[in-house]
């Protein structure tokens, strides 16, 4: 997808999304849904950035969610910094381990980074709630409660004010979506798109492994651990619970129903995904059981998810297709 | 002092035969068909499901015996039409391997949360295999552990036997040394691999049943198990069956020392930091090929 049509889609999708709170500002639900519609955009795209456009299986990304999450919790009422320095360091925090997590990967074919990714991430819930996470202040098994909400000039953005947040977010969202594409557009994106077809011939050709594989797991932790951040001085409060499989399957169907690899498909699949979540919750545990058949039929019929599915039904873009294929042919 | 530490090896010995037994299955099953299976560990709470159905929810009589005549052919079947109607149609594709990771991932979801859903969040015990306990001077065994460890053993030597002696046996591993070699000389291909896939089922799930008894059939306890496979084969080095055989009894070991001395909770990160410092020396794990 070329640079212009992608920012059009994402012009489009946010805009809808920026202007709906005029009409139901009065709902707190739609509101709420809206503000984790952002979030959770931003967050699935970081993924998709590393899974999608780098080839890395990096199953970490619940896990860096939460230890933004963390650490600015931890910062903000451990060390009474404000939360707007709290979010900014927390995302440094989340991107040091993220290279952390990143640097034995280098050396680990597909599979394995999953499994240490996901590894990582079960591992961080015994690790948080055990002495050493107690130490540096994660509450154990109880967790935080009473995070201090945002605080920019004496307005305060927390969940009882729900739109001005809204409007926080959604200027975080757009930053951070402009950042991911200018990074798709430019070298680098397209030395993570060769070293992920075929490393070797992109290490021939002088693209460091090395360098980008550590360069998008720092990115891609940096923005996760800042919405995760925003996340949790939004809600208040924090447990473990983050951590638990229910939310990083709802963040693989955003990705699945997107389409892997298709920038803003993404996007387009955390409207789906946040607002058929919310519509189901009634259905109580039969919500996880359809998310999960979900996840089934939509990787078996539909591959490219909904990207694929548009693509499929506009002619134009096969025409366009078929026209990219001729210049490298 | 020194009965104590028999009984922890014994616990780590138990644990790390069982462990062997559905890390072998997960080692065949990826060395054969490449295929990211994240939907292993809910077959091993499947296995415990079905014990537990046919033994307390029906009763049938029987005991153990039926349990295993009947579980056998059911997870054969179950792992044979999962290859063919979910994991074949993705194998058209060049990015096959992450579709595949990810619907196994939701079928995981799906199975969890299915068990949840028709038999309760509850745990449910399954009765002993055999009661009562076996004293060799100070030293007290419980006769269900022996059975146990010798069924697991005796699986893994069922297996060995399987992979060397039969024609099934030798299709696999000509599929996993060269596949369109073997797609040559007239092996077919696609049943290769839906037969790894149940043969590796039957092992998990037989797992589940053997080990349920001691831990409880827990319709959360998948995810943890899917993981301890995968680590021990990674351990092992992927596709290698000796390396898992040797990862799954260390591992075993290391959980039951880990959790004797430090305390439950430190287990998963005692393993995650093994798994790092292996993978950090030795990338392809610890007899796995380049």
């Amino acid at each position: 997808m070329n640079a212009k049509s992608m920012i059009k889609i994402l012009v489009i999708t946010y805009g809808l999304i920026g202007i709906l709170p005029i009409f139901v500002s009065d709902s707190s639900i739609m509101m709420r849904i809206l503000t984790m519609i952002l979030i959770w955009s931003i967050v699935a795209s970081c993924w998709d950035l590393i899974m999608g456009y780098a080839g890395i299986f990096s199953f970490g990304q619940v896990a860096f969610y939460v230890i933004g999450a963390y650490s600015s919790a931890i910062l903000s009422v451990s060390l009474n910094l404000p939360p707007v320095f709290a979010i900014f360091a927390a995302g440094i925090i989340t991107a040091i381990i993220g290279v952390l997590v990143g640097l034995p990967c280098l050396k680990l074919a597909g599979p394995y980074i999953a499994l240490v990714t996901f590894a990582f991430q079960l591992a961080l819930e015994p690790f948080l709630k055990g002495p050493l996470g107690k130490a540096i202040g994660s509450g154990g098994s109880r967790g935080i409660i009473s995070v201090p909400p945002i605080e920019i000039f004496g307005i305060s953005f927390s969940s009882s004010e729900l739109v001005p947040f809204f409007y926080l977010a959604l200027v975080m969202t757009l930053i951070c979506s402009a950042v991911i594409v200018v990074i798709l557009k430019s070298h680098w994106g397209t030395a993570f798109l060769a070293l992920k077809d075929s490393e070797d011939f992109a290490a021939s050709l002088g693209v460091s492994a090395f360098k980008y594989k550590l360069l998008v797991f720092g990115i891609t932790s940096f923005i996760t651990g800042l919405f995760g951040a925003l996340y949790v001085h939004y809600v208040g409060i924090l447990s473990t619970r983050m951590l638990s499989m229910e939310v990083f399957t709802v963040l693989l169907i955003m990705i699945v129903v997107g389409g892997i690899g298709q920038y803003p498909g993404v996007v387009l699949g955390a409207v789906v995904t946040v607002t058929m979540n919310e519509l189901l919750r009634p259905m109580g545990i039969y919500r996880l059981l359809i998310m999960g058949g979900l996840v089934v039929v939509i990787v078996l019929f539909l591959p490219d998810g909904v990207t694929g599915l548009i693509r499929k039904f506009s002619v134009f873009s096969n025409r366009k297709k078929k026209e990219d294929r001729k210049v490298f042919l | 002092m020194l009965i104590e530490i028999i009984d922890v090896i014994i616990s780590g010995l138990l644990n790390g035969s069982v462990y062997a037994l559905m890390a072998i299955g997960l080692a065949l099953v990826y060395g054969v068909t490449k295929a990211f299976n994240f939907a292993y560990g809910s077959f091993y709470t499947m296995g415990g499901y079905f014990a537990w159905v046919i033994l307390v929810q029906m009763e049938i009589p029987g005991g153990y015996y039926t349990v295993f005549l009947t579980a056998i052919p059911f997870l054969f079947i179950v792992g044979f039409l999962l290859e063919k109607f979910l994991v074949a149609p993705l194998r058209k594709r060049d990015d096959w391997q992450m579709k595949a990771m990810m619907l196994t991932l939701g079928l995981a979801l799906f199975l969890d949360i299915g068990y949840m859903a028709s038999f309760g969040p509850r745990l449910k015990s399954l009765p002993d295999i055999v009661e009562g306990t076996l004293e060799i001077g100070p030293l007290v065994f419980m006769k269900q552990d022996l059975v146990i460890f010798v069924l697991s053993i005796t699986g893994l030597l069922c297996f060995a036997w399987l992979l060397n002696n039969t024609r099934v046996g030798m299709a696999v591993q000509a599929v996993a040394q060269n596949p369109a070699g073997a797609q040559i000389v007239g092996i077919p291909k696609e049943r290769v691999f839906a037969a790894t896939f149940a043969i590796s089922t039957i092992m998990v799930g037989i797992g589940g049943i053997l080990l349920s008894q001691k831990n409880f059939v827990n319709p959360q306890a998948s995810t943890g198990i899917m993981i301890k496979a995968w680590v021990i084969t990674a351990f092992g080095g992927m596709g290698s069956i000796k390396g898992s055989l040797y990862a799954a009894l260390i591992i075993g070991m290391l959980e039951a020392f880990v959790g004797y001395y430090l305390g439950m909770i430190h287990i998963d990160i005692a393993v995650l930091t093994l798994l790092l410092i292996t993978l950090a020396f030795r990338p392809q794990g610890l007899m796995g090929r380049e």
